[in-house]
Parts: C-alpha cells; sequence; structure tokens
C-alpha cells in the first residue's frame, strides 16, 4: 500500500490488516477443510457411497452464530472510525475543491485559485470543501485512505492532518468516479508543504494571480 | 404402436419460434445468453487488451465502450437470463413434477422480450454505444451524446419487463403447481433459490424501471430530476439503481447456490447437510438483500454515519452466505467424492473461488475501508469474484451437470476438464491482481494508467485470455457433443432428482405419470452391494 500521510490513514490501515487478519484465519480454514474433504474422501473401492448424515443443529447453531458474532464485531468496531472521519475538528483550513470534466479545481482561503495543484500544510487540520461543477466526480486521495464524490448541487467533506515528515513529497489525487473520456488523466498533485512555505507559496500565488487578472 | 410413440414431425417454425413448452424455452434462453457470453466476453477482452499498455491501446470513448457493453451484456444478457431463464425454466417444472410453467404464452413472451432486448444491444454496436458504465450515473450518463444510452435504457427496460413476467410465472408455478405430496420442504434447492429470486426480482425490477424511466425522460423531455441546477439531485437516481442492483447481485448468485446444492450431494453420494439450514438462510438473503443497497453509496454525498446501518447489514447478510458455505462443506465430509467435471466447477471452481469474492466483501463493506477502497480495482476484484467465481462458475457446473439431460448426450470429459483448469487458473490469475492494483490506489474505469500499474495489470490480461480460451473451449465442446456426443442414460450421474427419473431428452409433456413424492430429493445412497443402480427415492408412481 502506498504510504499513509495521516494518523487517521495510519489506524485505518491497522483496522485492515486487523479484518485482513480474521478473514485470512477463515479463508485457509475453509480452503483447507475444502480441499482436504475432497481428497480425504474422494471415491475409491472402498468409498463408494457417502455417510447417511442429514444435519446437525448445533453445528448450524455454531456457525450460524460465529460468523455473525464476528462480522458484526468488525461493523461495530468500524463506527468509531466514521465518526472520527466524519466530525471536522474546530477550525480548519478549509480549501474548496470543484470538479470539473476533466480537471480539479482548488480554491485556498486567500482567494487563490489552482487547477490540479494541491498544497497542503503539513501539521494542520485541513477540510476539503467538495463540489462538482458539471457531472458527478471521486475526490480520491489514496495517500490519506480517503474520498468523497464530487456531487452538482451537494457539498461533500473530509479532512485531514498530515504529519511533518512528509514535507516536501507530491502525491497523486485521481478522479475515481467515472466521469467521461477524459477521466483517466483527471488527476491533480497533491503536494505537503511546511506551514511557512505554505504561507509563502500562497502570497506569492495572490500577487501573481492579482497581477495577471488586472493585466486582462 | 411404433408410429404412436415417436413425437410428430413439426417445421422448425412450429417447433421452436411457437413453442410454449418450458423446455425448449430454457434451451432458446441457453443458447442466445451463451452466444451473448461470447460477445460480452470479447469485450471483456477489450478492455483487457486496452490495458496491456498504461498508455491504452484504445480511444477513452472507445474503452469507455466496452467496458459499458462488457458489464451490460453479462449482467442483463447473460447472467440473469441464464440462471433464471434457462435454468430455471428448463427444470422448475421438472423439480416440483409439473407439466409446464404456470403461464406457459407468458413463459414465451418472457424470452421473445429477452430476444428483443438483446438485439437492441447489438444495433448500439451500429448506431452508438453507451458509454455511461453499466449503472449509467447522471449528469453523466444525461449529458452522453448520441443513441448509446437511449438504446441502452430501451434493452434495459426490456430486460426487466422480461424478468418481471418470468418472476410472477415462478412464483405461481411453484405455489400452485407443485405434484401430490411435494410439501415445500420437500422441493429441490434448487426451486426453493429461484423461489426467492422470482421475489426478489418482482420487487427490485420496477425501481431499476423507475431509475432508467426518469434519466430518458431528463435527456428528452425536459425534466429535471438530476439536474442540480434546477432542484434535482442525482442521488435519487443511485438509491432507484441500486435498491435494483443490489438485490440484483443476489438473482445473480442465488440460483446459482441452488446448483451446487443439486451437484454436491449426487457426487459425493451423501444427502445434503442440513436441507432446512440451505433452504432459509435463501430466504434470509432475499429479505436482507432489500436493505443493504446504500452500501454502494458510502461516498455518494451521504453523510458518512449514514452509511453505518448499511454496514450493519450488509455484514449480517454474509451470515447466511458463511451458513451454505458451511452446509456444502459438511456435505462433502464423508461423502464419496467423485471427480465429474461439473463436480470440479462446484467444488474447487465455485467455492474455492467465490470464498474471496465473500470475504473482500466484508472488507468493502466496514465504511472506514470503503472510505479508501471505494471506485478501485479492489471493487473491481471483488465483483469478479463474486459474478466470475461466483455466477458463472455455477452456471458452468450446472451446464456440465444437465447437458445429458437436456440432449440425451455427454460431452468430451477431457475437454470438460481442460477447460475447468483453464477457468479455474484464469480467474485467480486475471481477478487476484486487481486486489492489489486497488490497494495501491489504481480507481477503476480508466483507459490508460500510471506505469507503476503495469505489471499486475499485464498478468491480469494474460489471465483474461485464459478465461477466453477456456470459453470457446466449453462452447465449441457443448455445441459439437449435442449433435455427435456419446449417447448416456437417463440418468447417467445417479441423482435424485425428479427429472432424472424421466427420459433424456424429456418427453414435451414431461412425466407420463403424475408422480407422487414422499420426501426431498436427498436420500442417503444405498450400499452399493444391496442395489448396484440406485434408485431415486421420489419414484414417479400413476396415481
Amino acid at each position: 500500500m502506498p504510504a499513509a500521510l495521516t494518523h487517521m490513514s495510519q489506524s485505518v490501515d491497522g483496522l485492515f490488516y486487523w479484518v485482513l487478519g480474521v478473514i485470512t484465519f477463515f479463508f485457509v480454514l475453509v480452503e483447507v477443510l475444502l480441499v482436504g474433504f475432497l481428497v480425504r474422501y474422494r471415491r475409491t473401492k472402498q468409498n463408494l457411497v457417502g455417510a447417511a448424515v442429514h444435519g446437525n443443529n448445533k453445528l448450524e447453531i455454531l456457525w450460524t452464530l460465529i460468523p455473525a458474532l464476528i462480522l458484526v464485531a468488525i461493523g461495530v468496531f468500524s463506527v468509531k472510525y466514521v465518526y472520527a472521519d466524519q466530525i471536522a475538528p474546530a477550525k480548519p483550513v478549509v480549501i474548496q475543491v470543484i470538479g470539473h470534466e476533466w480537471q480539479w479545481e482548488f480554491k485556498y482561503p486567500n482567494g487563490v485559485d489552482t487547477v490540479n495543484d494541491l498544497r497542503v500544510p503539513a501539521g494542520q487540520n485541513v477540510l476539503f470543501d467538495i463540489t462538482s461543477a458539471d457531472v458527478i466526480h471521486g475526490f480520491d486521495i489514496p495517500a490519506v485512505r480517503l474520498q468523497q464524490d464530487a456531487v452538482p448541487g451537494r457539498r461533500t467533506q473530509f479532512w485531514v492532518n498530515v504529519e511533518s515528515q512528509f514535507v516536501g513529497q507530491t502525491f497523486d489525487v485521481p478522479c475515481d468516479q467515472f466521469c467521461g473520456p477524459g477521466h483517466p488523466t483527471m488527476v491533480a498533485k497533491m503536494q505537503v508543504m511546511s506551514p511557512a512555505a505554505y504561507q509563502s507559496w500562497l502570497q506569492t500565488e495572490k500577487q501573481q494571480q492579482n497581477s495577471t487578472s488586472s493585466n486582462s | 404402436m411404433e408410429a404412436a410413440l415417436k413425437p410428430p414431425r413439426r417445421s422448425f417454425v412450429r417447433e421452436w419460434i411457437l413453442t410454449v413448452d418450458h423446455k425448449k424455452i430454457g434451451i432458446m434462453y441457453g443458447v442466445t445468453a451463451l452466444f451473448f457470453f461470447l460477445l460480452g466476453g470479447l469485450f471483456a477482452l477489450l478492455v483487457r487488451t486496452d490495458l496491456l499498455s498504461y498508455k491504452g491501446l484504445f480511444t477513452a470513448q472507445s474503452y469507455n465502450e466496452f467496458f459499458t457493453m462488457h458489464a451490460t451484456i453479462m449482467i442483463f444478457a447473460v447472467i440473469i437470463p441464464l440462471l433464471t431463464g434457462a435454468f430455471g425454466n428448463y427444470l422448475v417444472p421438472l423439480h416440483i413434477g409439473a407439466r409446464d410453467m404456470a403461464f406457459p404464452r407468458m413463459n414465451a413472451l418472457s424470452y421473445w422480450l429477452y430476444l428483443v432486448s438483446g438485439i437492441i444491444l447489438l444495433l448500439s454496436m451500429v448506431f452508438g454505444m453507451p458509454d455511461a458504465g453499466w449503472t449509467s450515473y447522471p449528469p453523466y450518463s444525461v449529458q452522453s451524446h448520441g443513441p448509446g444510452i437511449d438504446l441502452w435504457v430501451m434493452a434495459i427496460h426490456l430486460s426487466g419487463l422480461s424478468s418481471i413476467l418470468g418472476a410472477i410465472n415462478f412464483i405461481v408455478t411453484i405455489h400452485k403447481m407443485r405434484a401430490p405430496g411435494m410439501t415445500y420442504t420437500r422441493m429441490s434447492l434448487f426451486t426453493w433459490s429461484m423461489l426467492v429470486t422470482a421475489y426478489m426480482q418482482l420487487f427490485g425490477t420496477p425501481a431499476l424501471a423507475g431509475a432508467i424511466t426518469t434519466l430518458i425522460s431528463d435527456r428528452h423531455f425536459g425534466t429535471v430530476f438530476y439536474n442540480s441546477a434546477q432542484g434535482g439531485d442525482p442521488m435519487l437516481y443511485q438509491h432507484l439503481f441500486w435498491f435494483y442492483s443490489h438485490p440484483a447481485v443476489y438473482i445473480m448468485i442465488l440460483p446459482g447456490f441452488g446448483i451446487i446444492s443439486e451437484v454436491l450431494p449426487v457426487f459425493a453420494r451423501k444427502p445434503i447437510f442440513g436441507y432446512h439450514a440451505i433452504a432459509y438462510s435463501s430466504v434470509a438473503i432475499g429479505f436482507l438483500g432489500f436493505f443493504v443497497w446504500a452500501h454502494h453509496m458510502f461516498v455518494a454525498g451521504m453523510a458518512m454515519s449514514t452509511g453505518i446501518p448499511f454496514m450493519i447489514s450488509s455484514m449480517i447478510i454474509a451470515v447466511p452466505t458463511s451458513v451454505k458455505i458451511f452446509n456444502w462443506l459438511a456435505t462433502l465430509w464423508s461423502g464419496s467424492v467423485e471427480y465429474t467435471v461439473p463436480m470440479m466447477f462446484a467444488s474447487l471452481g465455485f467455492i474455492g473461488s467465490f470464498i474471496i469474492g465473500g470475504f473482500s466483501g466484508v472488507i468493502v463493506a466496514a465504511v472506514p475501508l470503503d472510505m479508501n477502497l471505494h471506485d478501485t480495482y479492489f471493487i473491481v476484484a471483488h465483483i469478479h469474484y463474486v459474478l466470475f467465481g461466483g455466477s458463472v462458475m455455477t452456471i458452468m457446473a450446472g451446464l456440465h451437470f444437465w447437458f445429458p439431460k437436456v440432449t440425451g448426450r455427454m460431452y468430451n470429459t477431457k475437454l470438460g476438464y481442460l477447460s475447468f483448469w483453464l477457468y479455474f487458473i484464469g480467474t485467480q490469475v486475471a481477478f487476484f491482481p486487481m486486489h492489489f492494483l486497488g490497494l495501491a490506489g489504481m480507481p477503476r474505469r480508466i483507459a490508460s494508467y500510471n506505469p507503476i500499474f503495469q505489471f499486475w495489470n499485464d498478468v491480469s490480461t494474460i489471465g483474461a485470455y485464459m478465461l477466453g480460451l477456456g470459453t470457446l473451449v466449453i462452447v465449441s465442446n457443448l455445441l459439437y457433443s449435442a449433435k455427435r456426443g456419446r449417447k448416456v442414460a437417463a440418468n447417467p450421474w445417479g441423482a435424485q432428482t425428479l427429472e432424472w427419473t424421466i427420459s433424456s431428452p424429456p418427453p414435451e409433456h414431461n412425466f407420463d405419470d403424475l408422480p407422487v413424492v414422499s420426501s426431498n430429493p436427498y436420500q442417503p445412497y444405498p450400499e452399493p452391494n444391496a442395489n448396484p443402480n440406485p434408485t431415486p427415492s421420489p419414484t414417479p408412481a400413476p396415481v
């Protein structure tokens, strides 16, 4: 799996490996029983008919209840992650995300507007406020293990807090909801910056964008 | 006397085109669906061929049309018609000891509607193919130009109408036309699964019809159901669509579960383990199947916590499925397992592959994990393990199991084993690497991709070619053997359901005498010394 940039994504990976462990155990159990029974009870001259067994209620209860308990446990255990993802922290940096056919537009708090160029300050809570200008897109950042669809007429959100060890690195931000012929190339780049570098980048961008707009 | 026993010679038109015989209609469903299986497979190979290079070998527009046609054909023109139309039509009246379906003419109408729906899909290859995926989400599907989406809507409407008529037919037939003594708990497990499937089709399909009717209305009649600028909401479509299309996943697997429950006990020479548990778990799946639809929409714009009840219901629906798996394993336990071709498809092929799809389903049912994996190749891996490792494996088990009943002949078993291994290995090679791609962050439905994903994509394409080869072997083997295969007796497998008590192929009127049933068709097999030819216990007796 790719790098996990946030504390949240690292704990979601933990949940993934925990669930993977549980299902791998049962996967191996079922495959071993399947292949084992196929080989052990194959038809031979000594073994021409199977046992006259119709069922066993104790076993039925056992293999209904055990998977039910484990599955509901996985569900219940996942709930706290959902709320942690959903409830945004107070006073985050809000970056508006707008999906277009076929590019991502980002609007920063000071009015700076970029295309396919996402910059996030490390160590700060950043909230993405996501919508679409045309069709449905999917705003997905695999490196933080989160995504929300960009839906016209609707705002979706998720928040991240990228760890400072990733400063200077760049990550892909693909559209993952099918949106037409430009869908495969609708990929933004997300650059993690130190808060200071982020601020100075915002200032420079703002001056440049002001001068271009006043020139035109 | 002899002349009187011979069926009268009829013209092709009278024999097939005008027929209302459930067996002939079943065969026509089967042959038509196998043709579409080849076509849908061809589109799959085009999709995989495009992905051989990270740049994509075709244009993105062509690629979008290919995967849309692939999924639409496979779901609406292959798997559903094969399982319900072909297997259901052919077997249900025979399994319950009936002369035909309750409404034979309506049954023929279902087939002809299905055929017209398929022809419309074929026409779209001439006039312009749909390009919005089989889900066809608005607003993209409203904007998409050309007749592709319109033809798609027409085809889905007709296929849905065919489904609804077929479902009514199955429900009435199973409730009303069972032979004397055929109580509900003496029905075959395949009949149980078809009954539940029919109810799901009846209740689910109208929601799909609503979704696509509003879609075409937005496209051409100026309505704004899905235009958010004028107060519409694209999410409405997704709710309507998945209210049908999640139950449709179970429509595409429950009859397959029924096939497995018929094949395993015959070749393990044992009664099925846990008859009631398997029958009632189908009912549980049918009921719960209507409460999980929004797990397709965890990131679609709902509040994340709204996903929690759907996560819990999706976890719970895995329970009746795992109950079936354990009962099938227990059926093999202490059996006398014969490695026939249908048994290989049913045991190693189906159980061995399907559980991977079941387990990955648990992962993507968990909201926090789906936040990462939604719309990635992990989902593509999951659906293909469920639909190919699941549904298609059960179809192949069923085709190779009932082929001698339908044709009175046997296929070439060497080619049968060859196709099984091509299918089994091809499934793993084609679909397992998609898990890695999804975890690495590769989105689905993209015609070109980041070069870091190339290796596993190429492996997957090789697996897809193996599946294509396996399909050619199966289809040519069965087609050739239907005319030239070795003739076999009425019950070559020693199976116990009612269709094996009559000749192969069965006479047009099915049973010479109305069968009287005194037990379910899963009885212990007698010791070989006592009786070398095990006679099925529910023997038809004159009334």
